[in-house]
């Protein structure tokens, strides 16, 4: 029996105007994995991550989350995403909790269960943090608050874009063994990063961009890769 | 004079239904504040005033023509903004004199371009009856009703609507309520402050709030008492003097209140600094 994967892209067609982004992608993550998106700088993978949450449309292709059309916003209250940066345009104090609990808002009505924000606040280490006012804490912590918001209930499926970014070298171990332990729960982590060292040791697979295709890579390709680039 | 404000009809009546706004304003406020849309309530007054003109041309009581153009306006400025048509404040400037430019020349087609008109952009808060206290209840008591009930997936919206979107809330129509809510505040607040005044108690009392709270939830509390403080005591002055506007001394009750609290306050509601290291 064929088992759903938790991510999967047919023939994806993604173009900012005339100049195409995504040419005939193909990609399947499974539930489980830990899986690392890079590539170089314009070669799509935010688009992807965009069109994965359900904020573009293909122009042609599916993207199906969980086996339904990404679109579809019953799945996307499946998903639990990490936007790179600050936790929004904040205008008031917002304090951390409620950027977190944020999170737990799926529908009209949305639940807000404590003990969730607790565990979310524990695994970016902000316990102490979340009586305080957004706007206060330093940019990695804004960064962890983000991620704590996606964190928070559990989801199946879990995308972050650039989530080391910006956060102490210290802070690291502790957020790559957090989503390890996630995808060994059963959830799908997909992790977009130009650096996908801090997850080398964990990650199930590596994804490269370029040229509007995706394909797995080892860590020495990847490597080879970079250094290709970087000449 | 004060005592006229517990003693006397009209004076209870300018008391209830400058709490209920004072009250609620902040409410509906504090989103529209968090999402950079302080603005939009003077839009949608501006229009209002044209909704005016068109109830006193059709025959109807200007209230009723306020609401629905308030709300078709409503509904026009999100759909602009939605399209990126509202980003800037040209759009918002063309709102504002289509809104009193329409009310000017519907009035005056109407024969009614008098003093009244002056109720209507400032209030009239000592010659409200107990029906319009009554309207003004319901429409505060719906407001608040839908806030309480959809605070959280606001909130949410209100702090990054992109984040919102893709957890797959109902983001286009979640926003359609708060400017719907707006409409039918405004439409509240005309006959207390009037047309011109009303968005001032939305965004006032939260601004006021900000400076000194730490959470949203407390921001909104700070400005829920500081919009019905500031009614209280705007109206307590416009009752001793005898002849002041109690819509203009509400506000700037609310303004004074701002000032005080940005002195005590430890931050500013924008343009704010990074306190800790990473």
């Amino acid at each position: 029996m064929r088992v759903t994967a938790a991510i999967e892209g047919r023939g994806l067609r993604f173009g900012y105007g005339a100049v195409p982004v995504l040419d005939g992608l193909e990609v399947s993550v499974d539930r489980g994995q830990l899986v690392v998106l890079t590539g170089p700088n314009g070669s799509g993978k935010s688009t992807l991550i965009r069109l994965v949450v359900g904020l573009l449309s293909p122009d042609d292709g599916t993207i199906l989350v969980l086996g339904r059309p990404a679109s579809d916003p019953g799945v996307r209250r499946s998903i639990g995403y990490a936007p790179q940066g600050s936790p929004g345009r904040m205008v008031l104090p917002v304090s951390v909790t409620e950027v977190v609990a944020s999170g737990l808002v799926t529908g009209w009505r949305g639940g807000r269960r404590d003990g969730d924000v607790g565990a979310a606040l524990d695994a970016v280490g902000m316990t102490e943090l979340g009586a305080e006012c957004v706007f206060e804490l330093s940019g990695g912590q804004q960064q962890r608050a983000v991620i704590a918001r996606a964190l928070v209930g559990d989801r199946p499926v879990l995308i972050l874009d650039e989530p080391t970014t910006g956060i102490d070298r210290a802070f690291r171990p502790r957020l790559v063994e957090e989503l390890r332990r996630r995808a060994d729960a059963g959830a799908a982590v997909v992790v977009v990063s130009h650096d996908p060292d801090d997850f080398h040791d964990v990650c199930d697979r590596i994804l490269f961009m370029e040229d509007g295709q995706v394909r797995d890579v080892g860590h020495d390709e990847f490597h080879t890769l970079e250094q290709e680039a970087g000449s | 004079m004060i005592d006229v404000l517990f003693t006397a009809d009209f004076g209870r009546r300018a008391l209830v239904a400058a709490t209920v706004v004072g009250l609620v304003a902040p409410v509906v406020g504090a989103f529209l504040v968090q999402r950079r849309l302080s603005l939009v309530g003077d839009g949608i007054g501006h229009l209002a005033l044209a909704g005016v003109a068109v109830g006193v041309l059709v025959g109807v009581s200007g209230v009723w023509g306020a609401l629905v153009v308030a709300l078709l306006g409503a509904v026009l400025l999100e759909a602009l903004r939605v399209r990126g048509r509202l980003t800037g404040d040209l759009s918002l400037a063309l709102i504002f004199y289509l809104g009193i430019a329409a009310g000017a020349v519907g009035l005056s087609l109407a024969g009614r371009f008098d003093t009244s008109v002056l109720g209507v952009l400032f209030g009239t808060l000592f010659a409200l009856t107990w029906a319009d206290v009554g309207v003004i209840a319901l429409l505060g008591a719906v407001v608040l009703a839908a806030v309480l009930a959809l605070y959280r997936p606001l909130l949410a919206v209100a702090l990054d609507e992109e984040t919102a979107r893709a957890g797959g809330l109902p983001v286009d129509a979640l926003n359609l309520v708060l400017v719907a809510l707006t409409a039918l505040l405004v439409v509240g607040g005309m006959r207390v402050v009037g047309l011109l005044l009303v968005a001032a108690l939305m965004v006032v009392p939260v601004a006021a709030g900000s400076k000194v709270a730490h959470s949203f939830r407390a921001t909104l509390g700070w400005a829920v008492g500081v919009g019905a403080a500031s009614a209280w005591v705007g109206l307590l002055m416009a009752a001793w003097h005898g002849d002041l506007v109690p819509g203009g001394t509400i506000v700037l009750t609310a303004i004074a209140a701002f000032v005080g609290f940005a002195v005590v306050g430890r931050r500013t509601a924008v343009g704010h600094r990074p306190r800790r290291t990473a």
